[in-house]
């Protein structure tokens, strides 16, 4: 037993930041043995994809300094994705001649429009499902970045950027099925196996892209180019001076947290049945900022918690409306009061309390006679 | 001919609203470097205080402008004093904690008077139309415009031509001189969050007879309000008028042609286009560090 704070290896260091990670998905996978109820399985299967999608927010905000306000965009650009991919597989009632989407055929379009075509492949709507939401946001990166605009105008910028692409998805009633969004899906199929929303296979889907965006999340934060992104969060200028090409940092954190967002907006296509403008609304990209920051905007681990724990209270109190509404205005108070005095987040707090515990530990391993004031010096 | 003086004249009216909302916006963010989520719901409050004031007190809308511009912005100065001044070197925080302040006063509002939609009676002074160039334009809407100029103009001259003015642009270049000249940064800030806040109230009082009352009035407004500030460029009052009129009128133009949406697609782009080769705004001249 060390009676010193052990200089671990990296080795040991990797694995204890690894641990949390690891414990969640465990836990994650390990759920459905112990929930014997598809329906509760399925609401499950949401909160996880949200938390997904708060993770590709914590990345680009607590690891990039970027406070992406429109996060829902490109989660609702790649639930888009994979809803027009469904629909083409569906075998509609009302179609025109060539398999028409029922909503087309009530606004009297004639011909499938070309930009739909290609969502015939299932393959292409998924790859279209990372792709377009990273190179919306890596345009709008180039923009931004390569303007030097940082801060505030950001977040302002992404917010207005989303916000209009929403009202023109609304507005293109006849191509993208307007207020209503895209419903009756097909089931997603992927060699053979059918993802039927209620179902254990699409729950374990869900799993799967949890633990894959959590490693690969996790995985960038140690690279080179998650270190330099980091370093630009917390002096921007300094880095410049270095000789990095800050921009084009910030453009590649920026559209690799949107094709996670993508990833996760495909995944609620299953899971929810239907895509829905909503789904790049204002709102849900608020939440998910609130879920990051009560989570821990700097932990993966606390931001993707976060999403599944209050996103979760909050379906578990949606059952009765006076309760929901009360629980809104809760939900405003404990965000100014988190942001107020718990800047990390819940994950910073339980750092707060695990170092305190291994300090308080270690002062009983050298006995009283050290004093308990020494303490306080170690770190 | 006819119809292109028309079109100005709406986009003119377009750009008067949009002015009255970004007015307050612009001088909180400009000075104070605070993004302020809940601009859009102190609007709403002022359109609800409208409808309280009409409806239980049977006030009207004229009349009861400056007792709401008075509550609105007693709201801007508790939030400022209680939760904003501790987030000083935070500026990303503000945002969050602005946005948190605005769902609840929403909630609040909800909860207390319903979601139902409410209405604003026009006064009726203002209720006719007038000739404008030869083009019959509603009465309230030309009053809108004089307002909206009125409200810079005072604003301009409270920034340029008054003590408090001066002290806040003392501390905005640089606060700890400012303060070791005596100036109270404090109380120079709560008074200015105070001000925009009441400017939002207004704004929200003014244009509730035109369009209803609800509790998520707010968020359209906003967004809009951002854009001009964002083209405007901070800490230039004169910038937010000119950003405001020209994206009145290119709404108003574009709308025209096409559609209100594709009106605001368009001008979006046209300002994310705009902020890679003038990040600081059209009508700053330079940016400080």
């Amino acid at each position: 037993m060390p009676s010193h704070v052990p200089h671990s290896s990296g080795l040991q260091r990797l694995i204890a930041q690894l641990a949390p990670l690891l414990i969640v998905c465990a836990v994650v996978f390990a759920l459905p043995v112990l929930l014997n109820n598809d329906f509760l399985l399925n609401k499950v299967a949401r909160y996880l994809v949200l938390g997904i999608l708060t993770v590709s927010l914590g990345m680009s905000w607590g690891f990039g300094g970027i406070l992406n306000l429109g996060q829902a965009m490109s989660f609702g650009l790649g639930s888009y994705a994979m809803a027009m991919a469904l629909k083409l597989k569906t075998v509609p009632v009302h179609t025109g001649a060539s398999g028409l989407p029922d909503f087309m055929v009530w606004n009297n379009v004639q011909h499938l429009p070309w930009f739909w075509e290609p969502f015939r492949s299932l393959s292409f709507a998924i790859a279209a499902g990372l792709i377009v939401p990273a190179l919306v946001a890596a345009a709008l990166g180039w923009f931004m970045f390569r303007g030097r605009v940082t801060g505030v105008y950001v977040s302002i910028i992404t917010l207005a950027t989303m916000v209009v692409i929403n009202l023109v998805i609304i507005d293109q009633q006849s191509y993208t099925g307007g207020f209503n969004g895209i419903t009756d899906l097909a089931q997603l199929e992927i060699f053979g196996v059918a993802f039927d929303a209620y179902g254990r296979a699409t729950y374990y889907l869900v799993a799967g892209c949890v633990l894959l965006s959590l490693l690969v999340a996790f995985a960038f934060t140690r690279t080179k180019a998650g270190l330099i992104v980091q370093a630009i969060r917390d002096h921007e200028s300094r880095v410049r001076y270095f000789g990095y090409d800050v921009a084009l940092y910030q453009i590649f954190v920026f559209a690799l947290s949107a094709a996670i967002a993508g990833l996760a907006g495909m995944l609620y296509t299953v899971v929810m049945e239907f895509a829905s403008p909503t789904f790049l609304g204002v709102q849900l990209s608020l939440s998910v900022v609130v879920w990051c920051a009560v989570g821990g905007r700097q932990s993966l681990v606390g931001a993707f918690l976060g999403a599944v724990l209050v996103a979760g209270m909050q379906g578990a109190l949606s059952e009765s409306a006076a309760f929901l509404e009360t629980w809104t205005l809760v939900m405003g108070a404990l965000f100014v009061l988190v942001v107020l005095f718990l800047p990390k987040g819940l994950a910073g707090l339980a750092q707060v309390v695990l170092r305190w515990i291994v300090q308080r530990r270690h002062a009983a391993g050298r006995g009283v006679a050290q004093g308990v004031g020494q303490t306080e010096g170690s770190t | 001919m006819d119809q292109f003086i028309e079109q100005i004249v709406t986009g003119l009216s377009i750009g008067s609203i949009l002015l009255l909302v970004a007015l307050g916006l612009s001088i909180i963010y400009g000075s104070m470097g605070i993004i302020n989520l809940a601009h859009g719901e102190f609007v709403m409050l002022g359109a609800y205080a409208a409808w309280v004031f009409h409806t239980y007190l049977g006030l009207g809308l004229l009349a009861s402008l400056v007792p709401i511009f008075l509550v609105v912005a007693a709201f801007g100065w508790v939030i400022e004093r209680y939760v904003l001044s501790l987030l000083n070197n935070r500026p990303l925080d503000t945002i969050l904690a602005t946005w948190g302040v605005g769902i609840m006063l929403q909630q609040a509002v909800r909860l207390m008077v319903g979601s139902e939609l409410r209405y604003v009676q026009l006064p009726p002074a203002l209720s006719d139309s007038m000739s404008v160039f030869g083009i019959p334009v509603s009465s309230y809407r030309v009053f809108l415009f004089v307002v909206s100029i009125a409200l810079f103009g005072a604003t301009w001259l409270l920034m340029n031509r008054t003590t408090v003015g001066m002290k806040l642009r003392a501390i905005i270049q640089d606060r700890s001189v400012a303060a070791s000249f005596g100036i109270n940064a404090k109380r120079v800030y709560a008074l200015t969050f105070a001000y925009g806040a009441g400017l939002a109230g207004l704004a929200g009082a003014l244009v509730s007879p035109l369009k209803s009352v609800s509790p998520d009035m707010g968020t359209g407004y906003v967004v809009d309000a951002f854009m001009v500030v964002v083209l405007g460029g901070v800490q230039s009052l004169a910038g937010t008028v000119a950003s405001a009129f020209i994206l009145g009128e290119l709404s108003g133009g574009i709308a025209f042609l096409q559609n209100d949406t594709v009106a605001k697609a368009i001008v979006l782009l046209a300002i994310v286009v705009l902020i890679r080769f003038r990040p600081e705004g059209l009508f700053t001249a330079r940016v400080r560090a």
